[in-house]
């Protein structure tokens, strides 16, 4: 079933007025094949009482960016509630490796100042002090940072002045990161905020230049159900260096050589695109928008890699390694294509995700016919091109900007990060993706919804009207559309799965989505007693 | 018995912590109010999180609203959020209830909810809808002080002096639909009509079928709440609840409704009293099928005492529970060797020391505490099983101790809604999954330790 602009407004009719006229605007139906993006609103303010998946800027700073960091701990400065909410949630995997010893890994703690009334009421710097002191005793960490929650702000405690006499004091990096859940309109303040602290603060801290070739950073990948590890596994396999995957597994120690990187790939373009941009301008570092979700992203990706740096040897591993791959999954794919073959999903995940996975699931034959970000910006659906027409309004005018300049012993062009010379260079970057991103419409087909900040309510509605097969989404609203008969899976957690990336994880996903499909209990509904009476009940029950 | 306390109490730092925060407490009190929607007054990130935390365990569907306060807001006031969201919370969900609970934010910016909301209604001469206002900071208190709140403040909000009833009240702490449940089939038993607050049996537990609703059917009904002051008399399963919070307290000192404080139905000493109580507030004898309920929990304690007696436990969560599981051990012939709970007011110490049996080992109180202290103190205690909620999972990782989940919340494992622990036969239930608990580790490890016993004494 196609939907057009009379279901949209069927689907607004209990809304006030100009909650109405606001919504309708975070939705785009595809009108044709080659139709340029039409203007969608995306990174404005939530509306009150209607229930959006978006989080907050703690959320953002601390759960996403920066609690993955593994040598660091991670103090969340405020009441108790907030630590809770964010201890271990995303799953993201972290290892010891040779330079950061078990002992020295924290991601499993969950370290909050536990404020009472009275740090409320006469502020709770003196606290913060006394628990970083504590927090150097116990563990020993190489860096501490400290997230504000949102009373930090209004009693005005300088976490900043706190941080700084602690790092005199200890001699590890004390990083203060003014996260407050009220700032911004989501949780993609909390990542702005982030990148500009790690860019201001370590990036760029290392002395000793890596010596390995084509040495690589993976923005962006947060290494959830070991994602990251499946890519760095290809990508080693290929030839690369994979220095740091950031910050899913990423270390202080790892973060603080960035500037030696010959090539950044950017993952996640929602949540770290700042920090990759402002290396570009302070050290001349050109970054590569990737996707490894889906096997033919992930192909074309590794290809887009290789044609960067230009090199036959890298070249000729690349499609040896693709063809490996391919020849050892394929087999276990088609398995599971057959059951996917020819059903439809809705996304509604992230920044990134609900792009792509597009890819992943086309791999399988399903079409995603609703796709919609949490906490996206225009860019993310309309492409990068629509930035300098984007206008900042009050909400983004409160996150600080950086505004670097190219550093003067480490700045070089792009093209020499890289090898090439200039022409070469910008011959590539007319074929890849480089310091580019497209965003989500060139993918969508004709007909069907781009949705931002999806509510509930419209999430419900539309798997009423539109009855997808599957509804790809977070743990939140996964039990209202089992409610409704259909089956779901957690994009934010994998439910416990994964990896989905690369080759191997196109395979556990596919094997995942099949189950989830196949779950004998959705052809169990009716029983045989109402069978018999001819009242076969609908399965929205 | 002597008391001690760990070192670790006397730290700033609060690693892994054991509490969650006042309004997630509230907002599972609210759910148990037919027909009602929650609004949170703060920023989104609180709403999100809280359905999270209550998804995560409930498996169902949990709408939770928020004001969704920006930086704006937060130096000009949040009114004009407030009303945004009442609006629209009233035109999408249609609720008959709004129970808003305060955040962190707003409760530093100072906001007067009371004023808000009785603007808000003559504005839009609203009918039909109840506003009820909780202040539940997190720096204030926990989930558990949060659940208390809100339940004394529904109570507050509709209770009216009314006839007599020939109907009982039941107030349950934070307990799982399956213990609710439970209850509710004992007191049926005694034939005995109940109002029981808050009653989210139904709305956190939905079997599937029937047409999905946003609201949930299922709840307690305002109407009832506003006759429990002409109740007989009040059973509150809340020896651990803090005076000033406690609903059954409210009623006995307005109301002049008799209170019976019980601790929870779980263990059989617990049991016997509710059962003796509603015996006594009904006249009836005790019924027959809850005789052989405790027969076979009788026999099932005689059988298991010579495992469980090997049983050195952790009992750690919220206080109400942990003081039912801690005396259902103790019965048991397990006593209890660290009592935990992240909530200071449980008061947990001065009610369960002169009640544990007075074994040859200390008992380590931690009240308010964190998951770094209890850890330390199961290593001085040489606990060998845990009883609580998934915060203590690092136990079996780093420890091998098995963990007994029970409370909230439960995220790891599945079915933390449907544990049932309450009455006879849910205390059987219990007590098996503790004793066989022990008996896999026995399995698992006896010819290891007999083999190191016999080198010991210099044999082999």
């Amino acid at each position: 079933m196609t939907v057009t602009e009379v279901h949209i407004d069927e689907m607004m009719t209990p809304y006030p007025d100009k909650v109405r006229k606001n919504r309708k605007k975070h939705i785009i139906i595809k009108s044709a094949e080659s139709a340029a993006c039409p203007q969608i609103e995306a990174n404005t303010r939530t509306i009150p009482g209607i229930i959006s998946q978006r989080g907050c800027a703690y959320a953002g700073c601390k759960g996403v960016v920066i609690g993955p960091i593994k040598d660091m701990v991670t103090i969340t400065h405020g009441p108790i509630g907030c630590g809770y909410y964010s201890w271990g949630t995303r799953r993201n995997k972290a290892r010891s490796d040779d330079r950061t010893p078990p002992e020295k890994i924290y991601t499993n703690l969950c370290v909050s100042t536990d404020m009472q009334e009275s740090d409320i009421v006469f502020g709770g710097e003196k606290k913060l002090a006394k628990m970083i002191d504590e927090v150097v005793a116990i563990f020993s960490p190489r860096g501490i940072n400290i997230c504000a929650t949102c009373p930090i702000g209004l009693i005005g405690d300088d976490m900043g002045a706190v941080a700084k006499e602690a790092e005199e004091r200890h001699g590890i990096p004390v990083i203060a990161y003014n996260c407050e859940g009220y700032k911004g309109v989501s949780q993609s303040a909390g990542h702005h905020i982030a990148n500009n602290n790690l860019m201001e603060r370590i990036i760029g801290s290392g002395t000793d230049p890596r010596t390995e070739e084509f040495v690589i950073y993976l923005l962006g990948e947060y290494n959830i159900g070991g994602d990251g590890w499946e890519i760095e596994r290809m990508l080693t396999d290929i030839g690369y260096t994979v220095n740091c995957i950031l910050t899913g597994d990423s270390s202080y120690e790892e973060i603080k050589d960035l500037h030696f990187a010959d090539l950044n790939l950017v993952q996640c373009h929602r949540s770290i695109n700042y920090i990759a941009e402002m290396m570009k301008t302070k050290y001349g570092t050109p970054w590569l928008k990737v996707n490894f979700i889906g096997v033919n992203a992930t192909i074309q990706t590794l290809r887009d890699m290789a044609t960067c740096f230009n090199n036959p040897e890298l070249t000729r591993m690349t499609e040896v390694v693709i063809e490996r791959e391919l020849a050892r999954i394929t087999p276990a794919l088609e398995k599971f294509r057959k059951i996917c073959n020819g059903k439809t999903a809705f996304a509604y995940v992230g920044g990134s995700r609900s792009h792509h996975y597009q890819y992943l699931l086309r791999d399988l034959g399903m079409e995603v016919i609703v796709a919609g970000y949490e906490f996206a910006h225009r860019d993310d659906y309309e492409g990068r091109d629509v930035i300098p027409t984007i206008k900042t309004d009050a909400d983004s005018k409160n996150i600080p900007e950086l505004h670097l300049t190219p550093d003067e012993a480490l700045y070089q062009e792009a093209h020499l990060h890289l090898g090439l010379s200039k022409e070469q260079y910008d011959t590539i970057a007319a074929q890849v993706p480089l310091g580019d991103y497209e965003g989500m419409y060139p993918i969508m087909r004709v007909g069907r919804i781009m949705v931002d900040d999806v509510n509930h309510y419209e999430a419900e509605e539309m798997i009423r009207q539109l009855k997808p097969d599957l509804v790809f989404s977070g743990v939140r609203d996964k039990y209202i559309s089992h409610k409704m008969g259909v089956p779901s899976k957690q994009l934010h957690s994998y439910d416990y799965s994964g990896p989905y990336a690369g080759f191997n994880g196109a395979v556990i996903f596919a094997r995942d989505v099949a189950d989830a499909l196949v779950t004998p209990a959705w052809k169990l509904i009716t029983p045989p007693w109402e069978e018999k009476n001819g009242n076969r009940s609908d399965s929205d029950a | 018995m002597e008391v001690m306390t760990s070192d670790h109490q006397v730290r700033s730092v609060n690693e892994d912590q054991c509490q969650m925060c006042m309004p997630l407490g509230g907002v599972i009190a609210f759910k148990g109010i037919e027909e009602t929607m929650v609004l949170i007054h703060g920023s989104q990130g609180c709403s999100t999180y809280m359905r999270l935390s209550n998804v995560e365990h409930y498996h169902e569907p949990v709408d939770i609203a928020s004001t969704a306060l920006n930086e704006k807001q937060t130096i000009h006031g949040g009114e004009a959020n407030l009303r945004k969201a009442l609006d629209n919370v009233i035109r999408v969900y249609n609720p008959s209830v709004i129970g808003i609970l305060t955040t962190c934010l707003t409760e530093t910016m100072g906001e007067d909810l009371d004023l808000m909301i009785s603007a808000y209604k003559h504005d839009r001469n609203l009918q039909g809808v109840d506003i009820i206002p909780v202040p539940t900071p997190s720096y204030s208190a926990s989930h558990t002080e949060g659940f208390w709140s809100a339940t004394r403040r529904i109570i507050e909000h509709y209770a009216r002096a009314t006839a007599e009833t020939s109907g009982i009240n039941i107030i349950i702490p934070h307990i799982s639909p399956a213990d609710i449940r439970e209850i509710k089939r004992i007191i049926d038993l005694f034939g005995i009509e109940y109002t029981l607050i808050p009653d989210y049996s139904m709305t956190m537990d939905r079997p599937f079928g029937g047409n999905y609703q946003k609201i949930p059917p299922g709840g307690t009904v305002p109407a009832d709440i506003a006759r429990m002051p002409g109740a007989q008399a009040t059973i509150q399963f809340g020896l651990t609840c803090p005076e000033q919070l406690s609903p059954g307290e409210f009623l006995r000192r307005k109301y002049n409704v008799p209170l019976f404080s019980l601790p929870l139905p779980i263990g059989l000493k617990n049991t016997d009293r509710f059962i003796s109580v509603l015996s006594e507030l009904s006249g009836r004898p005790v019924p027959e099928v809850l005789l052989l309920e405790r027969g076979w929990l009788l026999d099932g304690m005689a059988d298991a005492h010579k495992y469980n007696a090997e049983g050195r436990p952790l009992i750690y969560g919220e206080p109400e529970l942990v003081y039912a599981l801690c005396t259902l051990c103790a019965e048991n012939g397990a006593t209890p060797l660290v009592v935990a709970s992240g909530t200071k007011t449980g008061n947990l110490e001065t009610l369960l020391s002169p009640i544990l049996p007075d074994a040859c080992e200390k008992t380590i109180f931690l009240e308010g505490t964190d998951f770094a202290a209890i850890d330390q103190a199961v290593e001085d205690q040489r606990v060998n099983v845990a009883v609580g909620h998934s915060g203590g999972r690092f136990l079996t990782e780093r420890r091998g101790i098995p963990v007994l989940r029970i409370g909230f919340p439960i995220h790891d494992r599945i079915g933390g809604q449907r544990i049932r622990s309450a009455g006879y036969a849910g205390t059987l239930s219990f007590l098996d999954r503790f004793t066989n608990a022990l008996l896999e580790m026995k399995y698992g490890s006896y010819r290891q330790h007999c083999l190191e016993e016999t080198r010991g004494k210099g044999g082999y």
